[in-house]
């Protein structure tokens, strides 16, 4: 019999399959269709593929501001996918081989459980001592009359385009949307965002996803906010805009950006009696199912659907299924919005802490204290938020927008994990010159 | 010249007393009278002075040690003087005031510490590269095994445990400096103890010294005794109005409930005599005199002052010695003759609205009277009921000596005291 079988082979279950093979683990992993799942084929790293190009494309208007005089550059969209397949063909073959390394057995096919140490894939019937579920998500299709018909693409198809949209209707205006809205604003296209709450970003500290909305605005996106979609047929969308007037608008292109739905569906999770709701499948911070031997990880639980969230969770799951105890600390993931300028955040928000009624310091300044940050930021502003507890400065919450702050952000996370206190935070060195010394300004300004 | 000041013999029981408190540490001055010890026995805390003035040149036990008596405890004289032919010879447990290891001294505000299982007692040397270790680290374990000679504490030691302890988060460390909690199971980066790893403090401790003697004593008392209670109940009409009486009067010494329930007592001890007695190595010692003992709750635990002769005290004279007693056992100022002798003990939970319990003997005594709380009882009279206060008495009585029937007669007894109690101490 086998340890471990991990149904799922995206950034939760390859890792988690992987990490309990490492560990001396017969562990098999089943996959129904492309190894790395949504982020590595439909998620991540596309996206960030095509954000690259576009930013480029965007700085190359700008080169003059940098002294460099180019001619009309061109967007070459079939290149764009090209090299996107590429990227996402060298990962997932890595993926395999570092699977086949660890001595992982990777098995293709659509997977069901029949009891609590049993999978069914085809015909076949596997056993193990446990099963991890880590079935990911699909893009969620709410209940619009029109939203789940061919015409409107979804955050996977969006990535099969071959031209560029004259105009496009983003729906929702969430982490997909807005990186998508940037993407197709510095490509040409005219942007809208409808959005149904009165902000976009949410969960975002507000002050940072309010700056965001500003910098969006001023580069030509349009906003709709609070505003609901009613109705889509073909190309039109009719929306009711916040103070309830019904409009309607037509675009090239329609994306539906709502959100991801966990894929509890099919699993045969209702026959083992595994608890779970639309929403995803009950679990804890050890990664435990309320089914002994049955543990789940990553987008299927519905909570961070963060492909770094979803690895972590699997090798606590693996650890604690295996002897070692171990816990995931959401406090210490950190989330990326990979929009141009990037928004990076860690911990609590300001919005979290008032509800908490948790008393705090509060210190935010300008990117700009940081050199490099105007150096590689031609006409660009950010700032970083520190937020630390009153009364012993312990950093509760970092939140940045500007590029290069998701390559910094880890450094203010492994503070919020650890409880450091601003005063012990102040005595890291930060190398020059870099953008993250804008951390160590909010750092050294909060107390 | 040094002079050195010995542990006085406080009592013909006593046999060793605990260090409670330095008041003086080496190297300050004290004058001629001035207390520079706190030491604690199981009845009070005595204060130990300086016979002469000077410098206190070294102090030879850490508090918390028990010392035997006639131990010399500190000594006084000018600075520079040889102190070291006084050191009372007890053995290397010892550590002297002066050069107590700082990493026992610390440990209890360090909260590092309590993440360190108990393997070895810190409080024996520790080399002076291990010291700064410990303070440039802030790491100060409750206990260390030391690898140097006779088990001193070397640097290296300290850096091994140090390296092998899980860290806690500097939050963590500030929550525990500022509360009582320590680190439970760290659930943080590499098993770092983290501010929601903070549990209460449940480590075991030792019994302040007057807490064991106590649990000593009670234990002595339910194995060597046939204890039994009766319970029974008197009007409280008497004490009530003899209460508000005395309230209402200037110039009368106050007396509440509970003395005037002792003085009926040692009235009605004088008519029963086979309870005013002591069971001692198998042998009667009958007293002819009430030596009475009263419970006091004291914040270092219960005490048991004795009014002497309290037969042929009045109302008033009983009140005002009771008083004082208690006060100076709550203050731990009561001498230590104050606190024995008694014959028969009163012991009063009425006050705080018990209603019935058993109370405890104090051997070789053979009796405990408990008094309960004053409650409204139905009674009939002329073919009615009726409504009285009447206040509970628990008599807990040793069988091996006082049979039931004549510590029923002494309730009877009693109960008339009580009830025509203002006839019996007019004022």
């Amino acid at each position: 019999m086998r340890d471990l079988i991990v149904i799922g082979a995206g950034p939760g279950g390859y890792e988690a399959a992987a990490h309990a093979a490492r560990m001396g683990k017969k562990v098999t992993l089943i996959e129904k269709q492309h190894l790395g799942g949504t982020c590595l084929n439909v998620g991540c790293i596309p996206a960030k593929t095509f954000l690259r190009s576009s930013k480029l494309f965007h700085e190359c208007s700008q080169a003059a501001a940098y002294g460099i005089r180019l001619a009309a550059p061109a967007f070459d969209m079939p290149a764009v996918v090209e090299r996107k397949k590429r990227i996402v063909a060298t990962l997932t073959k890595g993926v395999g081989s570092m699977l086949r390394q660890a001595g992982v057995e990777v098995i293709t096919g659509t997977a069901k459980l029949i009891g609590r140490n049993t999978v069914l894939v085809g015909d076949q019937r596997l056993e193990a001592s446990n099963i991890l579920l880590a079935t990911g998500s699909r893009p969620a299709v709410p209940p619009v009359p029109g939203l789940d018909s061919a015409s409107v693409l979804d955050s996977n198809r969006i990535f099969d385009i071959t031209s560029i949209p004259k105009n496009i209707a983003i729906i929702g205006g969430g982490i997909i949307g807005l990186e998508f809205a940037c993407f197709f604003n510095e490509i040409g296209s005219k942007v809208e965002v409808f959005e149904m709450l009165p902000k976009i970003a949410t969960g975002t500290d507000e002050e940072i996803a309010n700056r965001l909305l500003r910098i969006l605005e001023k580069k030509g996106i349009q906003f709709h906010l609070a505003a609901r979609v009613l109705e889509i047929s073909g190309n039109t969308l009719q929306y009711a805009a916040a103070d309830g007037a019904k409009t309607s608008f037509t675009a090239e292109c329609i994306l539906n950006a709502t959100g991801r739905a966990p894929n509890v569906n099919g699993l045969g999770l209702e026959e083992v009696g595994v608890d779970f709701t639309p929403k995803g499948v009950r679990t804890d911070d050890y990664g435990k199912t309320n089914v002994p031997g049955i543990w789940t990880c990553g987008d299927v639980t519905g909570r961070r659907m963060l492909a770094h969230a979803a690895t972590r969770e699997g090798i606590v799951a693996v650890n604690n299924m295996f002897g070692k105890k171990d816990r995931i600390r959401y406090n210490g993931v950190s989330s990326v919005l990979y929009t141009h300028p990037e928004v990076a955040c860690v911990g609590r928000t300001e919005e979290e802490l008032k509800a908490a009624g948790v008393e705090f310091h509060k210190a935010i300044v300008p990117m700009a204290v940081a050199g490099r940050f105007l150096i590689e930021n031609e006409g660009a502003t950010g700032v970083v938020k520190v937020l630390t507890g009153a009364r012993f400065g312990e950093i509760l919450g970092v939140h940045a927008i500007g590029d290069g702050s998701s390559e910094f952000i880890v450094a203010a996370a492994a503070m919020v994990e650890t409880e450091m206190c601003a005063s012990a935070a102040g005595e890291i060195i930060f190398p020059h010159p870099t953008v993250s010394e804008a951390l160590r300004e909010a750092i050294l300004a909060v107390h | 010249m040094p002079t050195p000041v010995e542990l006085p013999k406080l009592g013909n029981t006593v046999e060793e007393c605990l260090i409670a408190k330095w008041l003086k540490k080496p190297g300050e001055r004290v004058t001629a009278g001035e207390t520079v010890v706190e030491i604690e026995t199981d009845k009070a805390v005595q204060e130990i002075a300086s016979p002469v003035a000077g410098t206190v040149l070294a102090t030879f036990f850490p508090e918390g040690e028990l010392v035997p008596v006639f131990t010399n405890l500190f000594v006084v004289g000018d600075p520079g003087e040889e102190v070291e032919t006084f050191r009372p010879n007890a053995g290397a447990a010892v550590a002297s005031g002066s050069t107590a290891a700082p990493v026992a001294a610390s440990a209890e505000r360090v909260p590092v510490a309590a993440v360190m299982a108990a393997t070895a007692t810190a409080s024996g040397p520790i080399s002076p590269r291990a010291r700064r270790f410990a303070n440039e680290h802030d790491f100060h374990p409750a206990s260390v095994q030391g690898s140097g000679p006779g088990g001193r504490v070397l640097e290296d030691d300290l850096r091994q445990l140090y390296l092998s302890t899980p860290r806690v988060s500097s939050v963590a460390q500030k929550q525990m400096l500022e509360s009582e909690l320590v680190a439970g199971e760290g659930s943080g980066i590499g098993g770092m103890v983290l501010s929601t790893d903070l549990v209460a403090r449940t480590a075991a401790e030792k019994l302040p010294r007057m807490r064991e003697r106590i649990a000593q004593r009670m234990r002595e008392s339910l194995t060597s005794t046939a204890q039994y209670t009766l319970n029974t109940s008197a009007n409280a009409g008497g004490l009530l109005t003899l209460r508000a009486r005395i309230k209402a009067s200037k110039g009368v010494a106050d007396a509440n409930i509970n003395d005037m329930v002792m003085f009926c007592t040692a009235q009605a001890l004088l008519e029963s005599p086979e309870l005013n007695v002591e069971f001692l190595d198998g042998k009667l010692v009958k007293h002819a005199e009430v030596h009475l003992g009263m419970a006091v709750d004291t914040p270092r635990g219960l005490m048991v002052p004795v009014i002497r002769d309290a037969h042929r005290l009045s109302l008033s004279a009983l009140a005002t010695r009771a008083k004082e007693l208690s006060t100076q056992a709550v203050e731990g100022t009561i001498s230590l003759d104050d606190l024995s002798g008694a014959t028969f003990t009163v012991t009063n939970l009425g006050g705080l609205g018990i209603e019935s319990f058993t109370p405890i003997l104090n051997p070789p005594q053979v009796a405990i009277l408990g008094v309960d709380a004053i409650q409204l009882k139905p009674v009939r009279r002329d073919g009615r009921v009726e409504f009285i206060d009447a206040i509970g008495f628990s008599l807990t009585l040793d069988h091996q000596i006082v049979d039931g029937a004549p510590g029923a007669r002494f309730l009877i007894t009693l109960r008339e005291k009580i009830e025509n109690v203002e006839a019996l101490c007019a004022i």
